[in-house]
């Protein structure tokens, strides 16, 4: 009988102890991200959407064609046609396509790249309302100077050197650290024969293109549009003049043509 | 810390809101009905007996019509007040996007409620399965309407709801929920929703004996089972209340015997309240008592197969039957309407007002502005209404906290405690409770 | 089902008829796509059959078909919540077979990235039991508070928050971006108040203990026989720990205890195994975070931006025990032929990883020995004739997580 009482008494007790310590919890700030509302801060090493940074300074492409995302990529969810240009003799990209339904996110593509140039940016709000929008394009992949310089900030890569094509300065750019271009060439070269070799593929895919192409043309104009709207914090963070970020995608747009057209 | 404090604002300021909405809507509608319309009769049909006939029945209809105007929207407010609550309690914001500060989101979700699909599962029982909601709602309407008369001080517009054994009456037709429950688990032609609703049988029949047991109890302290004289008991400051042995302190001076009666007392009172409590949980399927739909074990039991307004029905009728007793609990152990530091504040404050309103320029005229202000405002109902409200939504949040704290029993544990623990209990109180009150 | 014997049976119940009833593998509190048929005797469970497969992805497949530098990426997926064991596993197996030594500070690192993902796991498993036991509304959400805050810090070390892809053949992927480490002090902590708190909650609890005290007994014997490993078997009074009995990494440099309890082993000293359990975690995430070498400020990182994370065996700001990674990792991962297995403790046993390779930059046999599958085994013995609202309590205290079972 005692011992009904004592835990009666005992489980009151604890009851009530669980009561007023979830009690307590009202006196506590909301732990809620209003997402939203409020973007969260992401972390410079979060893995979104993939995309293709430019030369912070030129606004040049920075990649050189060497399909090493294209090889590693698990999915196999990355297309990258390119052809070797009759001047120079070099591997000039004509399209890149990721396609972000079947990229599972895990950066392995960005650890190869040799030169940083495609890397996960802090994006997220991918979805979309059919399974062919998600597959980006070169345009819709390129990233804007300013989310260029603001990505190299955050994930703490180094700044590409120019590509030692413009001739007058590479020979600068490569007595200031000389051991960094050296990779990047040795790769470019190394990858020269390869895709000369591989040529005929990016035909055959040329002709798919178009009708993809076709299924979305309005669809492909949407996207850099979004962009602009999320664009303004990571545009203000990277440069303190703010309200730049109209500029910058001006030059966003008509870059990719006058790539596409070279 | 701020951010903390500025939440449990908003909740208080929805809560405030929600409950004006609430109340002003029924004072209103009870002037309109009771006050109003009847005055106008009476001025357009002058002495004919038809008149007066047609004026009283327009009073007679006063309860029903409260209760028809507070359900639907005191639901309203409960679920929203719930989601709020809880969400303070768990460190989160809670609905906060549809209207200022998520105010009308349970209003959207009632209508999105009823614009959803009504599905009958083929199989299912028709004419039962759509019976089981309106029989699972409709006794909380009949319950609460004695209680009526005991929230309102037993203002006359709400007398004609009065009767001898309101108690009794509300305990008897709130036991009636269970049967919908059955019905719909049965109709539902669901493994799941049958045992649910077979739990929720057993588990009501169980849970009734301590409760009644508990209201016994007091109504045998009161020596009645008229709600009104019961809360009119409770009169004065906060030790009147049955919760507090009804006055049994006072006793304490009278002498050692009197003095251990009046303790013991007290303890057992207390004990009945929380009897009370464990049975009303268990009444109104709330955790830890919510077997019934039992999430993890029955999918959501006896209301699986519910959708659209059927589904929202059976929602509207849980949170009322949570509002009944909750209202049952305030009004025979916690004072009903009446203030919980004695009567002269609260008289004070009637008479004040009181003469305010008299001093109103031609308040004696029918139908002048200043009789509709005073027909209007009736300063004790009020002050009852204030704190009957404060009281039953403070048990109300308590339920809340205890939903957010408690996981559920299993159903044989469930069992043991209802019949092995609470009901010997209870017993023992009744018996302990009668000899006490002699030994005073 | 039913039998022609209507005598009573040893337990004194009356006989029914059995009936089965068929749970998941879409039900709320299956954890994921399990299925179980149950035989009931009334309401008692006479017989349970696990269904296991509906998520089998051919994880074991996959390391045969894909790079080592892929693979890597993928065997995340097995345990989603705790990536950082699985990934561990597979290194330790492929590191030994290649021979390679891991510099100091990736071994720390790795110690503190798995305790917390640890601690992620238990607390995951907290709250989600607390709903199986029908606490469904308020408590679930304060594990989930801290397990968030953790998240948050391996998403940014790592890159995302349960694909981790951190822990890399030959170290860790990256050194810890600046802060990282003060948070994680300010969270540790801050951690055990957390704790008490939630055992204020719910450890005496008298509707708790109901439901978990002599509930879902594991006798000490049959927890050895089926294999099982992890809590589930420490709660039944084995002292068996990876991280004790055969310390791996630097585990033997750190000083923490094992809970082991000598009681039932029943579903009430699983939940306490795992609470304690988390905070001898953090425990070690303290200890590591005074003795990693290079230390836990920034200031490593600093001197390293200084010689450009020249990656120097002699350098003195990033070379030696210093580094993070015994060699930068390329597309060309290959590991030397041979065959080896290794076993981490991960937050449900051991988990074992068993690679045959050949030389090339794929494997040519892995098999995983995962500690889900073992200790799903023996949930048919612990089930019976409890009733059937116990089978989701019993179940969600072994914490089985379905795609480490199906792989
Ligand atoms: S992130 Fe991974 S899956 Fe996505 S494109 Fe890069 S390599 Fe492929
Ligand atoms: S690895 Fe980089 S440079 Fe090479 S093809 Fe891919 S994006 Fe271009």
């Amino acid at each position: 009988m005692l011992g009904l009482v004592g835990q009666a008494v005992e489980g009151i007790y604890q009851v009530c102890r669980g009561l007023w310590t979830v009690f307590k919890h009202s006196g506590r700030p909301p732990t809620t991200k209003e997402y939203p509302d409020i973007m969260p801060d992401l972390p410079g090493r979060f893995r979104g959407r993939l995309a293709l940074a430019v030369h912070p300074e030129t606004g040049e492409h920075l990649c050189i064609s060497c399909r090493q995302c294209e090889r590693v990529c698990p999915d196999k969810c990355i297309e990258i046609t390119a052809h070797k240009s009759p001047e120079t003799n070099k591997l000039e990209l004509i399209e890149f396509k990721i396609d972000h339904g079947l990229c599972m996110f895990c950066g392995l593509c960005t650890e190869v790249c040799p030169t940083s140039c495609i890397i996960n940016t802090n994006d997220f709000e991918m979805s979309d309302y059919s399974r062919e929008a998600l597959i980006y394009d070169l345009r819709r992949l390129t990233l804007s100077k300013e989310e260029s310089v603001h990505y190299f900030s955050k994930k703490e890569l180094t700044p590409p050197k120019p590509k030692p094509k413009p001739a007058a300065k590479p020979a600068a750019a490569g007595a200031a650290a000389p051991a960094r271009p050296a990779p990047a060439a040795r790769a470019e070269e190394g990858e020269a024969a390869k895709p000369a070799a591989a040529k005929a593929p990016p035909e055959k895919k040329e002709q798919a293109q178009p009708a993809g192409e076709a299924a979305r043309p309005s669809e492909a104009k949407a996207p850099p549009e979004k962009k602009e709207e999320k664009a303004p914090p990571a545009g203000e963070a990277a440069a303190p003049a703010g309200g730049q970020d109209a500029p910058g995608d001006k030059q966003d747009k008509p870059k990719p043509e006058a790539g596409g057209t070279q | 810390m701020n951010s903390a404090v500025f939440e449990v604002s908003k909740f208080a300021r929805l809560a405030v809101t929600w409950v004006c909405i609430i109340f002003g809507a029924v004072w209103l509608a009870c002037w309109l009905v009771g006050v109003f319309i009847p005055a106008l009769i009476t001025q357009a049909a002058a002495s004919s007996t038809a008149g007066q006939y047609w004026a009283e029945i327009c009073r007679a209809l006063v309860p029903l019509v409260a209760v028809a105007v507070f359900i639907p929207i005191n639901a309203m407010f409960m679920v929203l007040a719930e989601r709020r609550a809880l969400a303070l309690f768990t460190v989160r914001k809670g609905p906060n996007r549809v209207g200022p500060d998520g105010l009308l989101q349970t209003a959207a979700d009632a209508v999105k409620l009823l614009f959803k699909e009504d599905i009958t599962p083929r199989g299912a029982d028709a004419l039962m399965f759509t019976l089981a909601p309106i029989i699972f709602f409709a006794p909380s309407i009949i319950a609460v309407i004695p209680l009526l008369a005991a929230v309102s001080g037993n203002h006359p517009l709400f007398g004609i709801a009065n009767i001898p054994t309101g108690i009794f009456y509300v305990l008897a037709v709130s036991s009636i929920p269970v049967v919908g429950i059955v019905m719909g688990s049965w109709a539902s032609n669901n493994k799941y929703s049958l045992v649910g609703g077979l739990r929720s049988a057993a588990q009501a029949i169980s849970y009734e004996i301590p409760l009644v047991l508990a209201i016994v109890t007091v109504c045998l302290m009161a020596g009645t089972l008229d709600v009104v004289q019961i809360a009119d008991m409770q009169k004065g400051p906060f030790w009147n209340w049955f919760l507090f042995g009804n006055g049994a302190l006072a006793h304490v001076k009278d002498g050692p015997v009197a003095a251990v009666a009046a303790i013991l007392l007290l303890l057992c009172c207390l004990l009945l309240f929380l009897i009370y409590i464990t049975g009303a949980c268990a009444e109104v399927n709330r955790i830890p008592f919510d077997l019934p739909e039992a999430e993890s074990e029955l999918v959501s039991g006896y209301n699986t197969e519910y959708s659209g307004i059927k589904f929202a029905i059976f929602f509207l009728a849980e949170f009322t039957n949570l509002f009944v007793v909750c209202t049952i609990a305030a009004v025979m152990f916690l004072g009903g309407g009446h203030s919980p530091f004695g009567s002269h504040v609260e008289t004070g404050f009637i008479n004040w007002l009181g003469a305010q309103l008299q001093s109103l320029p031609g308040s004696a005229q029918v139908l002048s502005p200043a009789w509709l202000v005073n027909s209007l405002v009736d300063p004790s109902t009020l002050s009852q209404a204030i704190w009957i409200i404060l009281k039953v939504y403070t048990l109300v949040v308590f339920a809340i906290l205890v939903r957010a704290t408690l996981p559920r029993f299993r159903i044989d544990q469930l069992m043991d405690f209802g019949w092995k623990r609470l009901i010997p209990l209870a017993l023992i109180l009744l018996v302990a409770v009668t000899f006490l009150r002699e030994l005073l | 089902m039913s039998t022609e014997t209507t005598s009573l049976p040893a337990t004194g119940r009356l006989k029914t008829d059995e009936m089965i009833i068929n749970m998941g593998p879409q039900h709320p509190a299956t954890h994921g796509v399990l299925r179980l048929l149950v035989t009931l005797d009334g309401e008692f469970v006479k017989h349970v059959e696990p269904v296991i497969g509906h998520l089998h992805r051919a994880q074991e497949w996959q390391g045969q078909n894909r790079t080592w530098f892929q693979y890597q990426a993928l065997i995340d997926r097995v345990d989603y919540l705790s990536g950082m064991f699985t990934s561990w596993a597979l290194c330790r197996a492929a590191e030994k077979i290649d021979g390679t030594e891991i510099p100091l500070r990736a071994e720390y690192m790795r110690v503190m990235v798995a305790e917390m993902n640890r601690i992620t796991s238990h607390l995951l498993w907290l709250g989600t039991y607390l709903i199986d036991l029908g606490a469904m509304f308020g408590f679930p959400f304060y594990p989930f508070r801290e397990r968030e805050k953790l998240l948050d810090l391996l998403e940014a070390i790592s890159g995302q928050r349960m694909m981790f892809n951190y822990i890399r053949i030959g170290g860790v992927q990256a050194e810890a971006p600046p802060g990282w480490f003060a948070r994680l002090k300010a969270f540790t902590e801050e951690f055990p108040q957390r704790v008490d708190e939630y055992e204020a909650i719910v450890t005496q609890n008298p509707i708790f203990l109901k439901r978990t005290k002599g509930v879902g007994i594991l006798k000490k014997q049959v927890a050895m026989d089926y294999g099982v490993t992890g809590p589930s078997l420490r709660a039944s009074g084995v002292p068996f720990d990876l991280r004790k009995v055969k310390p791996y990494s630097v585990y033997d440099r750190l000083n923490f205890e094992v809970p082991v309890f000598d009681g039932d082993g029943d579903t009430w000293d699983r939940y306490m195994c795992r609470i304690r359990e988390m905070r001898q975690s953090n425990e070690i995430i303290k200890q590591c975070m005074e003795q990693i070498p290079g230390g836990s400020s920034d200031e490593l990182r600093e001197k390293r931006k200084a010689c450009n994370s020249c990656d120097k065996a002699d350098c003195p700001n990033c070379g030696g025990d210093l580094r993070i990674m015994t060699k930068k990792q390329n597309a060309g991962l290959r590991i030397k032929a041979g065959e080896g297995f290794a076993a981490v403790e991960s937050p449900r046993g051991t988990l074992g990883c068993y690679i045959i390779s050949t030389g090339g930059d794929t494997a040519y046999r892995i098999k995983w020995r995962n500690p889900s599958f073992s200790n799903l085994a023996v949930l048919p013995v612990l089930l019976l004739d409890h009733p059937i609202a116990d089978i989701m309590a019993i179940f969600g205290s072994i914490d089985v997580i379905l795609p480490d079972v199906d792989r």
